[in-house]
């Protein structure tokens, strides 16, 4: 035996060195692979990670031994027919052992996912009992196609039950596919506002292995299948929104300029005629020129102002008028106030007035507002933003400048309505101190934008 | 009297979207709907030439379109009653005239006969200028909304002629300015609507280069030197003589062409003689050019603004000028009179340049000649200042809110 051994020790050193150098050097390799898979996992928190590890470590140490023994059968110096053979019954080994983890990994997942698409349970053990029987079969096979059994057969019988077993479930299974794509491409989760491309909007209240359910503002459910679900356009405003105890609705306002025929040619009939004139005048002359040239930078002059300076040639009481601010004052009387004071102020110095030229008379015109209401309806801020992007500036103008002044609302309506009917104080607050006549329209739809979305 | 030839509108009010935005849109469809199941009736003295004629070609369509019926007539006249009219047009303006009580008579009995020819229901209806004025008898046959809508400066109108039409004028619901300036008095209603163009019509439109110089070529013109370009009916109230003498002044010191480019109208018999007398003014000329043109080139005018250096419009008298409206929607430097509403386009150096006097106008064009960025700005700002009031969806929202507001005396309407 000591002689034998002495003259081929190398033919079992050899397989033996082998099998320990793959051996370690594979632990080596699963010591590094594994660290990096957890350091990644820890990072992400992902729960089938874990899963994963947990259940494979330590078989995967059996499959290196495996892998091991069969390098070094293949090294040694046995005869072929016995390596042959060796090698089927390391690598049947193999395979009934990774079939029996793969089914360990596969019941885990299933129950973690479904669990999460609040499958029922009877769906749970159906799916977990037909991946099993499909590992089973798969792993039969490939054994049966190991040892050289005839396959045929086999195979038609297997690609029969699959068939069978599609359309058994052929409604259950895209229902699943697709609650797992919304819950684990974090698309939508319990608790999101969202908006369907079909007009429905609420928040999520559960979502099922085969629809998701939506509660809407007014307190309906909406049972949507994930099938239609997952094609169609959703706006998730994420976080809830705050409801309105009212909703906005946003109105729109064009005008009219009527003549009235009254005209002045110096300052004396001016403050005559501003005496005189209904607000409707005053507002249309202390805001024409701002809409008029809305689309450039703002210049919040009255026309008053121009008029005197361009027609009269008073330069400093032009100043004078154009510095009247305008946003200063609640309502029209007390604007037309000031306006007749500080002419008549300018009058007491001066001796004798300048007439104005033919043809640059001051017409008085009046504004006349039709007032209209829109489709637009805000029930939360959101929308309220949505809403303000798409309006014209004919609403934008009615809400901000008409409600303050010509309206006496005391302020615009939609601070009004930030603070009354959506509990907003410091929103609406912040809005209602943007003095409008410094902005040009387009601007002042921005900030008033941008105001909401920071609140958001 | 005939009727409009029912020549359906290539353009839809759709088509506007992309130029006024969507809302704009909505705001009239809004509006439209309150007034739906109503007609309204427009009548005037002519289907072509002229500013009035080209703004009904375009809005009759378009509110239509909104829903509204209505509809386009003419009344029809011989010779005489234009050239009595074409009087009336020019004492309203303030040019001294000689009108007999002959032509009052030829003017009362020509309404007479189309009062008696023509059957024009309708719940609202727009008389245009003066010539159909008197059309107002036939208010207590038929009810409605009467509104005078008068298209021409009559800020310093020729009393005998002013008195005359006023007696039919009161019996309206309402009349209707382009100005402040023309505003009279009177006991009923005085709106203020400033005309429009259609950005979609063949005169508005954008062309390809190659377009362009293919017009300039077919006319004999070039790009070779700035061109100043004057478009106008040949009438003197449009002082295409003094527009020469301008040209001339600028002329010693750039080298430049002028382009007087009109047409005439069937109820302005005098335009015909003007033609002839600036052909001769400018007779030995060859930077002058002077191109009489038939009412159908609208294509033809577009190209010449395209290519237009600055475009003038020094008339006497304006009704509105809707020639500036066109060349300020091309973002065109326009140097141009300031009388009637032309300063309600052009605020000056803002939104282009007024002048008073030929030297004024000679001092604007060469202040652009020299400058052309501060040209582009003004032109760029021109054209900002028309999409937002001279457009054609702007004045049917005002014709649409005037008769809401005739229904309802407030100054604040809510619907």
């Amino acid at each position: 035996m000591i002689e034998w051994l002495r003259v081929n020790w190398l033919s079992i050193a050899v397989p033996v060195l082998v099998f320990f150098g793959v051996f370690f050097i594979s632990l080596w390799l699963r010591r590094i692979v594994y660290s990096a898979l957890e350091r990644w996992l820890k990072e992400r928190r992902a729960e089938i990670g874990k899963i994963a590890i947990s259940i494979t470590k330590n078989p995967f140490l059996h499959w290196l031994l495996i892998l091991g023994l069969y390098i070094a059968l293949q090294v040694s110096v046995l005869a072929p027919q016995w390596k042959s053979l060796g090698g089927k019954i390391l690598a049947s080994i193999f395979i009934a052992y990774f079939g029996w983890i793969l089914i360990r990994l596969s019941r885990e997942f299933i129950y973690l996912y479904l669990n999460k698409a609040k499958a029922p349970d009877r769906a749970i053990i159906a799916t977990t009992s037909i991946t099993q029987v499909t590992i089973i079969v798969v792993g039969v096979l490939i054994l049966l196609e190991l040892w050289g059994a005839p396959m045929a057969p086999i195979l038609i019988a297997v690609v029969a039950a699959i068939v069978v077993a599609i359309l058994v479930l052929r409604d259950v299974f895209p229902g699943m596919l697709f609650s797992f794509q919304l819950t684990q491409g974090r698309q939508i989760k319990s608790g999101d506002f969202i908006r369907l491309e079909s007009g429905e909007e609420g928040y999520v209240e559960e979502i099922t292995w085969r629809n998701t359910q939506i509660k809407t503002l007014d307190g309906n459910t909406i049972i949507i299948p994930n099938t239609k679900l997952v094609k169609t356009t959703i706006i998730n405003y994420g976080k809830p929104v705050k409801i309105t105890t009212e909703p906005f609705r946003f109105s729109t306002r064009l005008h009219l300029k009527e003549l009235t025929g009254l005209k002045a040619s110096n300052l004396s009939q001016l403050v005559s005629r501003l005496k005189e004139v209904p607000d409707a005048v005053i507002y249309y002359h202390t805001h024409s020129f701002l809409e008029e040239y809305q689309f450039l930078t703002p210049e919040p002059a009255n026309d008053f102002a121009l008029w005197v300076k361009e027609a009269l040639g008073y330069e400093i009481l032009a100043e004078r008028l154009a510095s009247i601010d305008t946003f200063e004052f609640p309502t029209i009387g007390a604007l037309r106030q000031r306006i007749i004071g500080v002419i008549q102020d300018f009058l007491a110095g001066v001796t004798n007035e300048r007439e104005a030229p033919q043809d640059n008379e001051f017409h008085f015109i009046k504004s006349i507002d039709v007032v209209l209401p829109t489709p637009y309806v805000a029930h939360d801020l959101q929308e309220f933003i949505d809403i303000l992007r798409k309006i014209s500036i004919n609403s934008l103008y009615f809400h901000i400048f008409e409600a303050k002044l010509r309206l006496q609302r005391g302020t615009n309506d939609f601070s009004i309505w930030l603070e009354d009917c959506l509990g907003e104080k410091e929103l609406a607050e912040q809005v209602a101190r943007l003095d409008p006549y410094n902005y040009t329209l387009e601007n002042l739809r921005e900030t008033v934008i941008q105001l909401c979305k920071e609140k958001l | 009297m005939r009727r409009a030839s029912a020549k359906a509108s290539k353009v839809n009010i759709r088509d506007y979207e992309p130029i006024v935005g969507r809302s704009y849109i909505e705001e009239l469809r809004m509006l439209a709907d309150k007034l739906s199941g109503k007609t309204m009736q427009n009548i005037n003295s002519t289907f072509v030439g002229g500013g009035v004629a080209e703004i009904l070609s375009h809005l009759v369509p378009l509110l239509n379109q909104l829903g509204i019926d209505t509809r386009w007539r003419i009344i029809t006249g011989e010779t005489q009653f234009f050239e009595v009219t074409k009087k009336f047009h020019n004492a309203l303006h303030g040019k001294i005239e000689h009108i007999s009580d002959n032509d009052f008579a030829l003017f009362l009995e020509t309404t007479e006969k189309n009062l008696s020819d023509l059957d024009f229901p309708g719940d609202i209806l727009f008389i245009h200028d003066p010539q159909p004025a008197a059309l107002i008898s036939k208010k207590k046959d038929i009810g409605g909304k009467w509104i005078w809508r008068c298209h021409i400066d009559i800020s310093h109108p020729d009393s005998k002629v002013w008195q005359f039409l006023k007696q039919y004028i009161v019996n309206y619901d309402a009349v209707v300015f382009s100005s402040p300036n023309f505003v009279q008095e009177l006991p009923i209603r005085q709106f203020f609507a400033p005309p429009s163009i259609d950005p979609l019509s063949d005169k508005n439109k954008e062309l390809l280069p190659e377009s362009i110089d293919a017009i300039l070529a077919k006319y004999g013109l070039t790009r070779d030197k700035p061109m100043i370009l004057q478009v106008s009916r040949f009438d003197r109230l449009k002082d295409p003589l003094g527009v020469i003498q301008a040209f001339e002044l600028v002329k010693k010191n750039f080298a430049c062409q002028l382009v007087l480019a009109g047409g005439t109208a069937s109820d302005d018999p005098e335009s015909q003689e003007v033609l002839e007398e600036v052909r001769e003014r400018a007779r030995g000329n060859p930077d002058i050019h002077i191109l009489s043109m038939p009412p159908e080139s609208d294509i033809d005018i577009d190209a010449l603004q395209t290519a237009a250096t600055i475009i003038m419009q020094k008339s006497l008298r304006e009704g509105f000028a809707l020639t500036i409206t066109e060349a300020l929607w091309k973002a065109k430097p326009v140097v141009a009179s300031a009388v009637g509403g032309i300063p309600l386009q052009i605020r000056n150096k803002f939104t282009g340049l007024l002048c008073h006097s030929v030297e004024g106008a000679a001092y604007a064009l060469r202040q652009l000649l020299s400058n052309p960025d501060y040209g582009h700005w003004l032109g760029h700002n021109g054209r900002e200042h028309v999409r937002q009031h001279f457009l054609i969806t702007r004045e049917i929202k005002d014709y649409l809110l005037m008769v809401l507001a005739l229904e309802r005396n407030e100054d604040i309407i809510y619907l």
